[in-house]
């Protein structure tokens, strides 16, 4: 299966032999796999090494000149180290980039906190004219790039190192759009990157026990779709919303917010609560944080069902 | 030295802080002679089409100086006297720092220090990768150098040999009341720049160091490094301490008036 990260490659050397515009700089990650745009698309690649927040300035600089920059690193250098610079140099400034991010949540699950980000969605969405796309199919990222990389937001795209490996039409790939990939009136599950695979194991167990499960998927963070969301949970009344992502600022919050309004409903967010400190698989820390087939159903048992 | 345009340029600096109730006045007088020659003699630039295409970029890192470029914009056409008279005013465009989303002829929103320069340097990237040959300037305090993204800056600018670049530092010795080992020419000169050290109030100097500099597509990124004063040209208000941002009262502004007649 082709890697997110060799899709993202393959998108840049597609759309930069198209657009005179596009411009990419990295932190000193994915150098190789980026080489074919670099070839096809001379001096619109540069490896600028490890100085996360200059990157985002300059990239905001090359914005401003009419480029459509796209900047590429490990989760928590470029956003968290270098929020200010995203605030500031691009948001403030009406600006327009992308951010396109590995390493989010734990997904490099043996190296420790200091490369984990659980906190990318909320820290993007506190600031105005963003958006936050988390693809976890190649197709998905392809089509998201495409629709928005030359629009007036700064877009941060989250690649996770897993894919949820569950067919979509394509045609339903659109930014803002959730997806329903399956009809229930009992429950809605809406979960957000590659937990899409477990959700749909859960519901494969749930229905065999009778219950019938919703299926939203949210390629789009940011902004959520909040009626495709408001729709399903006024029919179940019981949502849950499983996403590798803080509790706190999280898809979990949003959902909250959008059905607030629904009588009765009842709602769980299953996310990361503080630091993950084990080491391990990604799925081992997947377990660890309740983010699982188990997991789910066991949250459903105790408090829906 | 200071000639008598820029005497009148700190003066209406000074009636737009008694007027707004804010502003750093020092920190203004510490580059509004740099500012002004560039503007005056050197920037290509439409007062009337400020993001025309051709024009060449300044970025005031510095933020908090803003007050000199305010002045210096409204004498070039940029800004009318409404604008100046509303600093730090409800509806007006002009505050303590400079929002390039309201001002005509500001090229970024600087005030949180160590954000200029990079941003300059993505701004001279873009422009050699677009094959444009508009020049870019931006000026930064040297207190502003203890952030660690100005020597990032630096660092990729030379490896970029980002010969559109040049880069003024407002040497006026904040930084080293706090850190006074600092040998600002030769941590320029390690990081690989082409160093000038000039007077930043002498005219001459000033106009000297800007025709030395060699602009071109490719080549090392120029620094001049302009030893100034803090509040150059008002005996009261030189050097560092109460008046970094203070409102002068009426008999303190009596008194800088009569300094700059």
């Amino acid at each position: 299966m082709k890697t997110m990260r060799q899709q993202f490659a393959d998108t840049m050397l597609a759309i930069g032999q198209e657009d005179p515009k596009l411009s990419v700089l990295i932190g000193d990650i994915s150098h190789f796999i980026l080489q074919p745009f670099a070839r096809a698309c001379p001096g619109r690649f540069y490896n600028i090494g490890i100085c996360e927040p200059t990157i985002i300035s300059m990239a905001a600089g090359m914005a401003k000149t009419g480029l459509y920059p796209v900047v590429h690193t490990i989760a928590p250098f470029i956003l968290e180290r270098s929020f200010e610079q995203i605030k500031l140099d691009f948001c403030y400034q009406g600006l327009s980039g992308n951010i396109i991010t590995v390493g989010s949540a734990f997904d490099y699950a043996n190296l420790g906190c200091t490369h984990h980000c659980y906190d990318d969605f909320a820290l993007m969405k506190s600031l105005p004219r963003t958006q936050v796309v988390y693809p976890a199919s190649c197709s998905e990222f392809d089509l998201l790039f495409r629709e928005t990389y030359r629009n007036d937001q700064v877009t941060l795209f989250r690649l996770p190192e897993h894919q949820h490996e569950v067919p979509i039409d394509p045609s339903l790939i659109k930014l803002g759009h959730a997806i329903r990939l399956a009809q229930g009136t009992d429950l809605t599950i809406i979960a957000a990157g590659p937990q899409l695979k477990n959700a749909m194991l859960a519901r494969q167990q749930l229905e065999a026990q009778g219950k019938s499960v919703e299926i939203i998927y949210v390629p789009t963070i940011h902004p959520l779709d909040a009626p495709a969301i408001h729709q399903s949970v006024a029919k179940t009344k019981r949502v849950l919303v499983i996403e590798e992502h803080n509790v706190f600022g999280g898809v979990g919050d949003d959902v909250t917010r959008i059905v607030r309004d629904i009588s009765y409903v009842k709602i769980i967010n299953l996310g990361i609560k503080g630091f993950i400190r084990d080491y391990g698989t990604y799925e081992q820390l997947c377990v660890k944080a309740g983010l699982s087939l188990e997991g789910i159903l066991a949250a459903v048992r105790q408090d829906f069902f | 030295m200071i000639g008598t345009m820029n005497n009148e340029l700190r003066r209406k600096i000074v009636d737009m802080v008694c007027r707004g109730r804010d502003g750093h006045i020092p920190s203004a007088f510490s580059i509004l002679d740099i500012i002004a020659i560039l503007y005056g003699d050197f920037l290509r630039f439409k007062s009337h089409d400020p993001l025309w295409d051709g024009r060449d970029y300044f970025i005031l890192s510095k933020g908090h100086g803003c007050l000199a470029l305010y002045v210096v914009l409204r004498e070039h056409g940029f800004l009318t006297d409404h604008d100046i008279e509303h600093f730090c005013k409800e509806g007006g465009i002009l505050g303590e720092h400079p929002d390039s989303t309201k001002v005509p002829g500001v090229e970024a929103c600087t005030g949180s220090l160590g954000h200029g320069l990079p941003f300059a340097v993505g701004i001279a990237l873009g422009l050699r990768i677009q094959n444009k040959d508009n020049r870019v300037c931006v000026l930064v305090g040297d207190g502003e150098c203890h952030e660690g993204t100005i020597w990032e800056a630096a660092h990729v600018a030379n490896n970029l040999e980002l010969g559109n670049l040049c880069l003024f530092v407002d040497w006026n010795g904040s930084a080293a009341q706090l850190m006074p080992k600092d040998d600002v020419p030769a941590k320029w000169r390690a990081f690989g720049w082409d160093v000038q050290v000039i007077n930043g109030h002498s005219e001459t100097e000033i106009k000297k160091a800007l025709q030395v500099v060699q602009f071109s597509a490719r080549g090392t990124p120029h620094v001049i490094i302009a030893k100034t004063v803090k509040g150059k040209g008002v005996a009261m208000l030189e050097g560092h301490g109460l008046w970094h941002h203070r409102i002068p009262n009426e008999q303190e502004y009596q008194t800088i008036m009569e300094a700059l007649k």
